[in-house]
């Protein structure tokens, strides 16, 4: 254990980062997920389409190669680009930071239009009517109705999709991002204790999806509490 | 434009060199999965609670920490020890390509469990109390009634988990295994095209997930014709 006195501060910036991480990628997964869902329930064919393409395309592809394609990819399409201003530019690239946090909040957000469409459909008819009739317009029945009554419904397949971002967060480290994996193998190269070095990481991330359990446990419990003095 | 369609044939060409090793990862890591599944559920389900806690512990710390890190736990971490070094497990941990099958077979013998006790779970009661009733001894029950049906009713969200282990075996190119993600990235070091070549492999990587959704379709198809006949 003595091997890991001076690297904690190093694993503390990396779990820092995989919490940064998982924030953003969250806030963009619901987006993304809404999106799609709203696309997939909507009249507009194409609108169905595309929603359609997106989830066979990313549920169908391994996450590690969508991360190095939007990463390099992005790299080279932006280095192409900086080089028609200034042709000095030999490298420039997003940084892994957002490549990888935008690739896995893609690739969940494929995963979550499928349990959003799933939750809107299961929205009881009756209470959009009601909203209706209490003269509600499309977009106060979205906020104050459909949301409140499908979140409930959404929130267990929620949960699995925040379990597969954290987990998601440790593939970013392949392009580069100095979190918990990244700072494992370089402490490795200076101490030659790997397996101490890299179950640190392995216990960081299980604390992370402990935590988030516990979080969906209780989010659940608020979610359906005035349903059980029924 | 020429160029690149030139580059995007050989290269996929050469990307189907490697669809033996991904094949291989999968299954191997699939059918020792399945049976590191059952005996990880019938601890579970055995009741005892020095059988059940293992199991629920070992579950839980392989389904909350990701697959990359249990790879490189195994590949980088393992030599540390010297009894490793020295056991006869050796030579299937000194390679990539143990390593990444050990690691998948473990990941995914903790996911396929769960997924088979869901369907234990979804077995009708009334069903074991008319086994007992016609006494049938516990295993006996086990063998004819629940698990038959359970395989029935997990088998949806198994070829869910047969997709995701054949995008995990994508991981074992992170640890020098040269599956088609790993021939991908090294055409992509030397040509940097990553457009071209990531998205050839991507589509071929969505026809296999295709082909997997469609015969899992027809397993489920084949297994459900006897419930079809009552929905008529």
């Amino acid at each position: 254990m003595e091997a890991l006195n001076g690297w904690w501060d190093d694993y503390f910036w990396g779990s820092v980062v995989v919490f940064k991480i998982f924030i953003t990628s969250l806030i963009l997964m619901v987006i993304f997920g809404l999106i799609g869902a709203m696309a997939k329930l909507s009249n507009n064919r194409i609108a169905q389409k595309l929603a359609a393409a997106y989830t066979v395309i990313f549920r169908g592809t391994p996450e590690i190669l969508v991360i190095l394609l939007l990463y390099f990819g992005s790299a080279i399409t932006l280095t192409a680009i900086a080089q028609i201003f200034n042709p000095d530019i030999k490298f420039l690239d997003i940084p892994p930071f957002w490549a990888g946090t935008f690739a896995i909040s893609v690739i969940v957000g494929s995963y979550a239009t499928e349990t959003f469409r799933g939750a809107f459909l299961g929205v009881d008819p009756g209470s959009v009517e009601a909203a209706r009739a209490l003269g509600l317009s499309n977009f106060k029945t979205f906020i104050y109705v459909r949301i409140p009554e499908m979140w409930r419904i959404a929130l267990p397949p929620f949960g699995n999709h925040m379990l597969s971002l954290i987990k998601d967060t440790a593939l970013i480290s392949i392009i580069g991002l100095n979190e918990t994996l990244y700072v494992a193998k370089q402490a490795t190269s200076v101490t030659s204790k790997p397996f101490t070095m890299y179950i640190v990481v392995g216990c960081i991330y299980l604390a992370f999806s402990t935590a988030i359990t516990l979080t969906v446990m209780g989010l659940e419990k608020y979610a359906n509490h005035h349903l059980e003095d029924a | 434009m020429n160029e690149s369609v030139s580059l995007i044939f050989d290269s996929v060409l050469q990307m189907l060199g490697g669809i033996g090793m991904t094949f291989q990862l999968m299954f191997v890591s699939g059918i020792l999965g399945l049976l590191l599944a059952i005996i990880l559920l019938l601890m579970r389900i055995s009741g005892k609670w020095y059988l059940n806690w293992p199991a629920q512990a070992y579950i839980y710390v392989f389904r909350g920490t990701p697959i990359l890190v249990q790879i490189f736990i195994i590949y980088y971490g393992l030599p540390q020890f010297e009894f490793i070094r020295d056991s006869i497990f050796w030579p299937i941990l000194r390679e990539g390509y143990g390593c990444a099958i050990v690691g998948l077979i473990l990941n995914s013998g903790a996911y396929v469990s769960e997924i088979l006790r869901g369907g234990v779970i979804g077995v009708n009661p009334g069903l074991g109390e008319a086994g007992s009733a016609l006494g049938l001894s516990a295993r006996q029950r086990f063998i004819h009634i629940t698990a038959p049906i359970a395989a029935r009713l997990a088998l949806p969200a198994y070829s869910n988990e047969i997709i995701s282990l054949m995008k995990s075996t994508a991981l074992a190119s992170t640890i020098t295994v040269m599956d088609m993600t790993g021939i991908a990235r090294t055409i992509v070091a030397e040509t940097y095209a990553p457009y071209e070549i990531f998205i050839s492999l991507a589509i071929i990587y969505m026809i296999l997930t295709f082909f997997i959704q469609k015969s899992f379709g027809r397993i489920e198809n084949f297994l459900g014709r006897y419930t079809k006949q009552l929905e008529i």
